[in-house]
C-alpha cells in the first residue's frame, strides 16, 4: 500500500512544483513593486479559503475552470493537442445567453436544458472540423483550434455588437437571460450556483470513465501509443474526431454554465482566458480527474482572491494573471533539471 | 595519410568495466586496435558490443578501467572529446537531416566559408566530389537525404566522418540493412579506406563477412572477451562457437507436407506504397494455405514491409485484392481484418506490438476489450481481465511481478513473448508475423520458434518475414523471395538455402 | 483615398512582418513562438519609456529589441533546457507579460492601461522627395518609417542567409535533425535559442513601430494580437520569406481596411478573424494536396 502510494506523493510533489515557481516570481515582482510578499500572499489565502462565503466565491471561480480543464484534459488523454477551448466557451455561452432571454415563457428545466444542450451541441461541432482535418489530412490540431479562438471571439463579438446588441446597452452586451434560464443558487447570498456540481458531477464521470469503461480504455491506449491501438483493431481516427467533438460540447457547456450560472447575459470579452488557463490545468493535472479538480480550485482561489486584495491591499489585481500565466510557464517544465545541472 | 608510426594502440580498452545495475555489461574487457586495421567485433546480442562502442566514442563512462587512444589511457570527456581525437562513428540510425540535400548533409558544422562569410559551394561541391570518387560511389549531391536509397545514406556518413577528419572509424553494423552487392561495395570501401592507414572497428554479427574482410577479430560474449584472433587463423564455425558458447545451435523445426486445398489468405495484383508515395510494393500474388508458414525474405526496403502491412490490415493497398477464407477484404479496416481472423505480431514491438506503459493485463486484452468476457455495458471487468492475463502469461514461462505491472518491466524476450500471446490467444486463422525474434535471445527465439509452428500445427497460416535468413529457412514450409516489391522467386523448404534465397533476393535467377 | 489606404496598409504591415520574419526564424529552427504577442508588448512598453526619458527614438529602438530578445531567450530556456511544451510556455508568457505590462503601469506610473507622457520621441517618417509626389508608389515607398525598411530589407535578407549561411544551413538543420546536429559536434538547443532571440527581438522592433511609430504612446492593447497574426504569416508562408511577407502584407492590408472601412461592407470583428480563417483554409489546401500527392503516388 505505501509502495503503491509513494510513486503518487512524488506525483503530487511534482504537480505542485510550477506553482511553487509561480509564487517565487510572483514574490520578486510584489518586492520590487514595494509589497511585502508573504503578508500578500498570506492575505491571498485568507481571501481563498477563509470562511464559507470566501469559498463560495473560490468554487464560484473554480466552477468554469473545471469545465475548461476538462475539455482539455479529455482531448489531451487521447493524444490531441487541442487549445481550441477558448473559443467553444465564447460560443456555447453566446449560444446559451440567446436561448436564454428568447423563451422566458418556458419552463426553466426545458430552457435550461435546451441552452446547455445547444451550447454543447455548437461547442462539439466547431471543432468537429479540426478533428477531421487532423484525422484524414493529418492537419496539426494545435495550429487550427488556436486560430479557431480567434475566429470565434471574432463572430461572437460581431454578433454582440450588432444583432444580438442588447436595446440600450452601450456595447458589447445582450440582453440579461430571463429568470427561468438563471441556474439556482446553492448557498445564498453567494453567488455559488449549481453549475459547479454540474461540472464537478462531469469531471468525477469522467474520472469514472477513465478508469472503468471501454471508451476510456481505448482513449487512453490511442493516447499512449497510436500505433499499437491500430494494430490491435481501434482505429485512432475515430477516438481522434470523437474526442476533439466531446472536448469541444465540453468547452461550449462550460461557457454555457458561466452565462446561465454566473454572468446572467453574453459580453465583450465573455472570457479573461479560461479556455487557456484549462490547458494549464490539464496538463498540471496530468489528466487526471482529481488533479483537475484540485487544480482548478488553485486558480479559482487565485482569481477570487485577486479581486479582494486590490481592495484592501491596493495590490494590483494583475498579480493573479502574473500567477497564473508563471505557472503555465512551467506547467510542463521538467524543473528536476535545474536540481540536476546544478548537482 | 600516414598512419603515426610509434603508435602500437591507435584505440583500445584496458580492463574497461561497465555496469547497469546488476547487469556487468562490459567486463574488465582489454581491446587493442592497431592503426590502419580493421578490427572486428563479433557477438551475439547482448554480448555488450554496443555499450563498449558507446564507451569508445565518449557517449558513455566506464565505472572502472579506460579508454586506450595512441598508446595512452585517457578520460573522454564526451563525443566531442572523442571526435577531436580522431574517433568518429556511423549509428544504425543514420544521422542525416532528411529535408537537407546530401551535399549539406555533408558539410554541416564545417562548411567551406568563402568572402564575406558565405558557404562556398563550389568548394563544398569539389571536396564532395573528391570523397566520392574515393568511395567510388556516382552521388547525386543535391538529392535531399530522405529520397537518396539507403545505401547512399550510409556511405554519406561514413564520407562525413572523413570529410570531418576523422581516421578511426566505429561502424555499427553496417550490413544490416544493404543489400549483398552492396556489402561488397561496402567492405571493399573499407579496405581501401584501411590501406590508407585508417582504422575501422567494424561491428557485426555476420561472420562470414567479417571473416572476408578483417585484419583481428575480438569475440565477446555476455560482456566478456573470449577471443582474440586473426582472420587466417580461424574460420565461421569457430567462431560461431565462441560466440554461441556452450549452447546448441537454433534448432530446425520440422517443415510439413504442402498443404492442399484452397488458400485461406489470397492476395491478387497486391500493390501498396509507402507513406512518403513511393510505390514498394507489387504488383504480387500470393496464397497461404492452412497448416502452411510461407516465409518472406528480402533485403531491407524491398516491399516487405508494405506486404506486412497490408495483410495485416494496418495500411491499404494501393490495388489489389486481398481475401481471406473467401471474405473480401479490399479496403476493410484492421479492426475487420482482424474480425476475420487475422492476427499480426509486429516488427516494432516498442510501438506497434505493445504499450509499453499500459500493463501487461492492459496489454493481453488490447482489442478485445468490447468481448463480453471483459466488459458488460460498457464497463470493465477488471478481475476477468487480470484473470485472463494470468492465465495467458502462465504458458509463456514468463517470470513477472504482477500484472498490473507495465510492459515495460518485462525484457525483450519476454515483451515479445507477452505480444505473440495475445495474437494467439484471439484464435486467429492467420498470423502475420515480422521478424518476431530481433534482439531476442536463442532461448528466447527457440521459444517464439515453437509458438508459430504449434500454431501452423493445429491449422494455423502464417506469414512469416524476417531479416534473419536462419530463421526463414527454420521455420518456412515455403519461402517467397522479394525484389524491388515484386516476386523475384518461391522455393519450397527442401530447394531453399541460403545462396539460393540470396541470389532471388537480388533479383538474380536460382543457380539451375 | 487609395494613396492614403496603401500607406496605411504598409504601416500596419511593418509590425506583422517584423514579427513574423522573426517567428518564421524561430520556426525554421524548432520552435513555434505562441508568445511573440508577449514580446511585442514588452518591446512597445520600453520604447514609450526610453523614448520618452531621453528624447532620442534610436535609444527607445535598442531598448525594444533588447527587451523582446531577453523575453525571448527566457521563454527558449524554459521550452529547451526544461523541455516545456512550447505551446503551454508561449501561451503563459503572454498572459504573464499582460499581467506584468498591467502591474507595472499601475503601481509605478500609477495609471491603468494607458501611459502617454510627455516628450515621447516618434520615429521620424524618411521622406523621398523625388517620389514623393509619384501616384501609388510615392504613397507606398515615402513616408515610411526606418523600422519599415528594415523590415522589408529583412526579407531577402532572411531568404538569402537561410540557403547561403553557414548560420542559415545549422538553423535548418537543428529544426529538422536535432540529433543530427549534435552528431556533427554543433550544439543544437544553443542554435535553437538563437533563433528565439532572434524572433524576441523583432517581436520587440515592432513593438516600438507600434508605440513610437504610429502612436506615440502605449496602451496595454497596442499590439492587438498581431503576434498571432504574425504566427498566422509565417504558417500562411510555410518556410519561406517571401510568402510570409505576402501574408503580412496581406494582413496588414486588412488591418487598414478594417480601420478605413468602419464597419461598413463588412463588420470590422470578421476582417480581424479572417487572417485566421486564410491559415486553416491553407493548412486544408496543403493537407489535401499531400493527400492527393500520396494517393496518386510518386516516381519511386
Amino acid at each position: 500500500m505505501m509502495r503503491a502510494l509513494r510513486p503518487r506523493v512524488a506525483d503530487g510533489l511534482g504537480a505542485a512544483a510550477p506553482f511553487v515557481f509561480a509564487l517565487a516570481i510572483g514574490a520578486v515582482v510584489l518586492f520590487a513593486a514595494g509589497f511585502e510578499p508573504l503578508s500578500v500572499y498570506r492575505l491571498m489565502i485568507e481571501e481563498g479559503f477563509g470562511g464559507e462565503r470566501r469559498i463560495a466565491a473560490t468554487l464560484t471561480a473554480s466552477t468554469p475552470l473545471l469545465l475548461t480543464g476538462l475539455a482539455a484534459a479529455i482531448a489531451f488523454r487521447s493524444g490531441v493537442f487541442n487549445v481550441g477551448a477558448e473559443g467553444c466557451f465564447y460560443l456555447g455561452g453566446l449560444t446559451a445567453a440567446v436561448i436564454g432571454f428568447s423563451a422566458p415563457s418556458w419552463p426553466s428545466a426545458l430552457v435550461l436544458g435546451a441552452g446547455l444542450g445547444a451550447a454543447a451541441l455548437i461547442g462539439g461541432l466547431w471543432l468537429l472540423g479540426p478533428g477531421l482535418l487532423r484525422a484524414r489530412l493529418g492537419v496539426d490540431e494545435v495550429v487550427t483550434t488556436l486560430m479557431l479562438n480567434f475566429i470565434a471571439v471574432g463572430i461572437t463579438s460581431w454578433l454582440v455588437n450588432g444583432p444580438l446588441l442588447a436595446r440600450g446597452s452601450a456595447n458589447s452586451a445582450t440582453p440579461a437571460i430571463a429568470l427561468n434560464a438563471t441556474l439556482p443558487r446553492l448557498l445564498p447570498p453567494t453567488t455559488l450556483h449549481l453549475g459547479f456540481a454540474i461540472s464537478l458531477a462531469l469531471v468525477i464521470a469522467y474520472g469514472v470513465w477513465g478508469r472503468f469503461t471501454v471508451g476510456g480504455f481505448r482513449s487512453r491506449l490511442v493516447g499512449t501509443n497510436p500505433r499499437f491501438a491500430r494494430a490491435v483493431g481501434i482505429e485512432p481516427e475515430r477516438v481522434l474526431v470523437a474526442t476533439m467533438v466531446v472536448s469541444g460540447a465540453v468547452g461550449g457547456l462550460a461557457g454555457a454554465i458561466h452565462a446561465l450560472g454566473l454572468v446572467h447575459r453574453f459580453v465583450g470579452g465573455f472570457s479573461p482566458g479560461y479556455g487557456f488557463t484549462g490547458i494549464a490545468i490539464a496538463l498540471l493535472a496530468r489528466n487526471s480527474a482529481l488533479g483537475v479538480i484540485v487544480a482548478s480550485i488553485l486558480f479559482g482561489a487565485l482569481s477570487s482572491a485577486g479581486a479582494s486584495i486590490q481592495l484592501f491591499s491596493n495590490v494590483p489585481i494583475e498579480i493573479v494573471q502574473i500567477l497564473q500565466g508563471a505557472v503555465m510557464v512551467f506547467a510542463t517544465a521538467k524543473l528536476g533539471r535545474l536540481w540536476r545541472r546544478a548537482g | 595519410m600516414t598512419p603515426a608510426p610509434a603508435v602500437a594502440v591507435r584505440i583500445g580498452a584496458r580492463a574497461l568495466t561497465r555496469r547497469y545495475g546488476a547487469l556487468v555489461a562490459n567486463d574488465a574487457i582489454d581491446l587493442s586496435v592497431a592503426p590502419g586495421t580493421i578490427h572486428s567485433i563479433v557477438g551475439g546480442n547482448g554480448a555488450g558490443k554496443s555499450t563498449l562502442m558507446r564507451i569508445l566514442q565518449g557517449v558513455d563512462f566506464p565505472d572502472a578501467g579506460t579508454v586506450v587512444l595512441n598508446d595512452e589511457p585517457v578520460r573522454l570527456s564526451g563525443p566531442a572529446d572523442a571526435f577531436a581525437r580522431g574517433v568518429g562513428m556511423v549509428h544504425q540510425e543514420f544521422m542525416l537531416a532528411p529535408p537537407l540535400s546530401l551535399l549539406e548533409n555533408l558539410i554541416l558544422a564545417r562548411e567551406p566559408v568563402g568572402a564575406a562569410g558565405l558557404i562556398d559551394w563550389r568548394k563544398a561541391e569539389e571536396e564532395a566530389g573528391n570523397l566520392a570518387a574515393l568511395a567510388g560511389a556516382a552521388i547525386d549531391w543535391r538529392l535531399k537525404a530522405a529520397d537518396a536509397p539507403i545505401h547512399v545514406r550510409q556511405i554519406l556518413e561514413i564520407l562525413r566522418l572523413l570529410y570531418r577528419g576523422a581516421d578511426v572509424l566505429i561502424l555499427d553494423e553496417p550490413t544490416a540493412v544493404l543489400a549483398p552487392a552492396q556489402i561488397v561495395e561496402l567492405l571493399k570501401l573499407m579496405g581501401k579506406l584501411r590501406d590508407e592507414g585508417r582504422t575501422i572497428l567494424f561491428i557485426s554479427h555476420k561472420l562470414d563477412e567479417v571473416m572476408k574482410c578483417s585484419d583481428a577479430i575480438t569475440v565477446m560474449r555476455a560482456g566478456r572477451v573470449v577471443a582474440r584472433t586473426t582472420a587466417s587463423d580461424t574460420n565461421v564455425d569457430a567462431l560461431a562457437r565462441a560466440m554461441v558458447g556452450d549452447h546448441a545451435p537454433a534448432l530446425l523445426i520440422e517443415s510439413r507436407e504442402r498443404p492442399s486445398g484452397t488458400p485461406l489468405f489470397s492476395a491478387r495484383a497486391l500493390a501498396a506504397r509507402d507513406p512518403l508515395g513511393f510505390e514498394r510494393l507489387g504488383p504480387v500474388d500470393l496464397d497461404i494455405r492452412a497448416g502452411e508458414i510461407v516465409g518472406v525474405a528480402a533485403v531491407g526496403g524491398n516491399g516487405q514491409d508494405e506486404l506486412v502491412a497490408c495483410a495485416a490490415g494496418i495500411l491499404a493497398p494501393a490495388a489489389g485484392s486481398i481475401r481471406l477464407g473467401g471474405e473480401d477484404l479490399a479496403g476493410a479496416s484492421t479492426a475487420r481484418f482482424r474480425a476475420a481472423g487475422v492476427g499480426y505480431v509486429s516488427a516494432d514491438r516498442a510501438h506497434e506490438g505493445l504499450c509499453l506503459t499500459a500493463s501487461l493485463a492492459d496489454n493481453f486484452i488490447a482489442g478485445r476489450e468490447r468481448d463480453t468476457a471483459f466488459s458488460r455495458l460498457g464497463f470493465l471487468r477488471p478481475a476477468n481481465i487480470r484473470a485472463a492475463a494470468a492465465r495467458g502469461l502462465a504458458g509463456l514461462s514468463v517470470r513477472y511481478g504482477s500484472v498490473d505491472d507495465p510492459a515495460s518491466s518485462l525484457s525483450g524476450g519476454n515483451q515479445q513473448r507477452l505480444a505473440i500471446a495475445r495474437e494467439l490467444s484471439r484464435a486467429p486463422r492467420l498470423l502475420v508475423v515480422s521478424q518476431p525474434t530481433r534482439g531476442v535471445d536463442i532461448a528466447g527465439t527457440a521459444f517464439i520458434h515453437n509458438l508459430i509452428a504449434d500454431f501452423r500445427d493445429r491449422g494455423g497460416a502464417v506469414l512469416l518475414v524476417s531479416e534473419s535468413l536462419d530463421e526463414l529457412l527454420a521455420l518456412s514450409d515455403r519461402i517467397l523471395c522479394l525484389f524491388n516489391g515484386r516476386i523475384s522467386g518461391e522455393l519450397s523448404r527442401s530447394e531453399a538455402g541460403v545462396e539460393t534465397v540470396g541470389r532471388l533476393m537480388l533479383g538474380r535467377r536460382a543457380a539451375a | 483615398m487609395i494613396d492614403a489606404f496603401l500607406h496605411a496598409a504598409i504601416v500596419m504591415t511593418t509590425p506583422i512582418l517584423l514579427a513574423a520574419i522573426g517567428g518564421l526564424v524561430n520556426r525554421i529552427g524548432g520552435i513555434v513562438n505562441i508568445g511573440l504577442e508577449s514580446m511585442m508588448l514588452g518591446g512597445a512598453l520600453i520604447a514609450v519609456m526610453v523614448s520618452a526619458q531621453t528624447g532620442s527614438a534610436g535609444l527607445a529602438i535598442l531598448a525594444a529589441l533588447v527587451t523582446g530578445a531577453v523575453l525571448g531567450l527566457l521563454m527558449s530556456l524554459v521550452i529547451t533546457r526544461l523541455s516545456a511544451n512550447e505551446i503551454i510556455v508561449g501561451l503563459g508568457f503572454s498572459v504573464a507579460t499582460a499581467g506584468l505590462v498591467r502591474f507595472f503601469l499601475k503601481s509605478v506610473y500609477g495609471v491603468s492601461g494607458t501611459y502617454n507622457p510627455a516628450g515621447v520621441a516618434m520615429l521620424p517618417p524618411i521622406d523621398i522627395p523625388a517620389l514623393h509626389a509619384a501616384p501609388v508608389l510615392g504613397a507606398i515607398v515615402s513616408g515610411q518609417d526606418a523600422l519599415t525598411w528594415l523590415a522589408w530589407a529583412l526579407v531577402p535578407a532572411t531568404a538569402f542567409a537561410l540557403r547561403r549561411t553557414r548560420w542559415g544551413l545549422r538553423l535548418r538543420a537543428t529544426g529538422a535533425a536535432e540529433a543530427t546536429v549534435r552528431a556533427v559536434g554543433l550544439a543544437p538547443l544553443t542554435i535553437r535559442d538563437a533563433s528565439t532571440v532572434f524572433a524576441g527581438a523583432l517581436a520587440g522592433l515592432a513593438g516600438a513601430h507600434l508605440s513610437i511609430g504610429v502612436v506615440g504612446l502605449f496602451n496595454e492593447g497596442i499590439s492587438g494580437g498581431r503576434g498571432f497574426i504574425a504566427l498566422a504569416a509565417f504558417y500562411f508562408g510555410r518556410s519561406s520569406p517571401w510568402r510570409t511577407a505576402l501574408g503580412a502584407l496581406l494582413f496588414g492590408g486588412f488591418d487598414a481596411a478594417q480601420i478605413r472601412l468602419q464597419g461598413h461592407w463588412i463588420p470590422a470583428e470578421l476582417l480581424q478573424a479572417l487572417p485566421y480563417a486564410i491559415v486553416i483554409a491553407v493548412l486544408t489546401g496543403l493537407g489535401l494536396a499531400d493527400r492527393r500527392a500520396e494517393r496518386s503516388g510518386r516516381m519511386g
